[in-house]
């Protein structure tokens, strides 16, 4: 009469909708805390979760470790982009910006410091915010997404300032030229508009599809990445991959990768991408690959370099895309090991 | 008898003596050598950590070397980015030279067409000269010969009419 006890559990609804959402996971953002030993990821759930790079990298690390000290919900939609003042950390995605205490993160329950929404133009739709980009001269943050414009924003009071418009689609990435104080985006329409703060006019539109020694028309289009280093700007995504002069708006090398990339940045002598492969790429100015690394998602969407002068201990690369997981490269070379949600 | 007795043990204990200066005075040398081992190492610990020292500020040099070299790189690498572009473009002298003589082209053959549009109108009027010559002297001839046909009316008349 005693029913036999089965010596596997059956997996609970609640561990079997976990490892589903796990299996379904994108992490769209990554964002390194002032203080340099903590990481926060964003993903498609809406989900922050923040590990602490200083215990995963340290010699005493466990498997407990690599998982989030904390992990909440910040937005009803994903979390396409995050940014990082010295105190707050500021996430988008569905149309709204939240801003989070650094200092208070790590506790549970953590409400939004503020949350602010910058003013569409219609009211039926709200469009997402793709990127987010800090202005630390003028203290504002810029925003841009779905409804083709740059909104930016003051930081201290909130208001907000200026909407430049010329996309004619929306918004896909935005990079900070520091000396003039200029800022650039790239979109879906194909063209990467510079513009001049102080004047909030479009200074330099660039129409990267039109060249034919990048243009790939059969991949489209659209500028996935875009990283900037004053003179020189490399962009790629829909078309090839290229390293443009800015003064003389002249593509001056092309990199050889067929894969569309999502994200890209300058560092040291190199370029660093990564995107619809599993390796993040490392080319040098000159065309040529230096190295090719491997992660363990098969597609990556975003890097991150912790270059926090506080924490020299926890100086790494990280690259997150279409899985759960956030892989920790110590030494440029090799992937040391993985985050996970 | 008596005395062999306690002489052997007399010289047992003089030697048991003897053995226990002895192993006092080995165990004094070891000591002695021990202490000496430990200021040698005292001593090759201190020179180790001198060059730990050194190796570190060597390492942290080279570091800075390398970002130098580094940037170095780069900066080549941005020259040798733009040269190609530039390479690209023909070079400007002889631009210069192609420009100039086609400049010259242009001048010769704007003064040929000049100077043909100039016999043109000549010829032009020329010939509006010779047609309107020959409008006139057409004009005079008829003139003339209405004027004789009238004359020769008027003789015609004449004669018919003083004959009464």
């Amino acid at each position: 009469m005693e029913r036999a006890v089965p010596h596997a559990v059956p997996l609970g609804q609640m561990e079997v909708f976990q490892a589903l959402q796990r299996l379904h996971m994108t992490i769209f953002s990554q964002s390194v805390s002032p203080c340099g030993k903590f990481l926060a990821a964003g993903n498609n759930y809406g989900q922050i979760a923040i590990f602490s790079l200083s215990a995963a990298l340290s010699s005493e690390a466990k498997e407990e470790s690599k998982k989030p000290v904390v992990t909440f919900q910040a937005h009803d939609g994903p979390v396409y982009s995050m940014v990082s003042t010295d105190r707050h950390l500021l996430s988008a995605g569905d149309g709204e910006v939240k801003a989070w205490l650094w200092a208070e993160i790590l506790k549970k329950g953590c409400k939004e410091l503020w949350r602010r929404q910058p003013p569409y133009r219609t009211s039926l739709e709200v469009p997402e915010i793709n990127a987010l980009l800090l202005v630390p001269k003028e203290n504002s943050l810029i925003l841009a997404g779905g409804d083709c414009q740059l909104h930016t924003m003051d930081l201290e009071t909130g208001a907000f300032t200026r909407a430049l418009r010329g996309h004619t689609d929306y918004i896909h990435c935005l990079a900070l030229r520091e000396r003039s104080p200029e800022v650039l985006s790239g979109g879906e329409d194909g063209a990467v508009r510079l513009w001049d703060l102080r004047t909030a006019k479009e200074v330099q539109t660039i129409e990267v599809y039109k060249h034919e020694e990048c243009s790939r028309p059969h991949n489209g289009r659209w500028i996935g990445c875009l990283a900037t280093d004053s003179d020189w700007m490399v962009c790629g995504g829909g078309p090839a991959l290229t390293l443009w002069h800015l003064r003389s708006s002249t593509p001056t090398t092309i990199f050889p990768m067929r894969a569309p990339q999502k994200h890209v940045t300058f560092y040291q002598d190199l370029i660093l991408s990564a995107g619809q492969g599993r390796c993040v790429n490392q080319w040098q100015l000159s065309g040529e690959l230096k190295a090719q690394v491997p992660g363990s998602s098969p597609g990556l969407l975003s890097l991150s370099l912790n270059q926090q002068p506080a924490a020299p201990e926890c100086k790494v690369l990280t690259a997150a895309g279409n899985s759960c997981r956030v892989d920790v490269f110590t030494n440029l070379g090799y992937r040391a090991f993985s985050l996970s949600f | 008898m008596y005395t062999t007795a306690l002489y052997s043990q007399y010289q047992r204990m003089l030697s048991t003596l003897s053995q226990c200066e002895f192993s006092m005075g080995k165990t004094l040398l070891v000591y002695d050598m021990n202490l000496r081992e430990m200021e040698n190492y005292e001593k090759i610990y201190k020179e180790i950590e001198c060059s730990i020292a050194g190796a570190h500020e060597k390492i942290a040099e080279c570091k800075k070397q390398i970002l130098q070299a580094k940037r170095i790189r780069k900066n080549r690498q941005e020259y040798d980015a733009l040269a190609k572009v530039i390479q690209h473009h023909p070079d400007r002298h002889e631009t210069l030279k192609e420009l100039e003589s086609l400049g010259k082209e242009l001048e010769h053959l704007s003064h040929i067409k000049e100077s043909v549009e100039d016999k043109l109108e000549l010829r032009r009027k020329q010939f509006h000269v010779l047609l309107s010559t020959i409008h006139e002297l057409q004009q005079t001839l008829e003139n003339d010969e209405k004027l004789s046909e009238v004359e020769e009316a008027q003789e015609s008349t004449m004669e018919t009419d003083p004959k009464p």
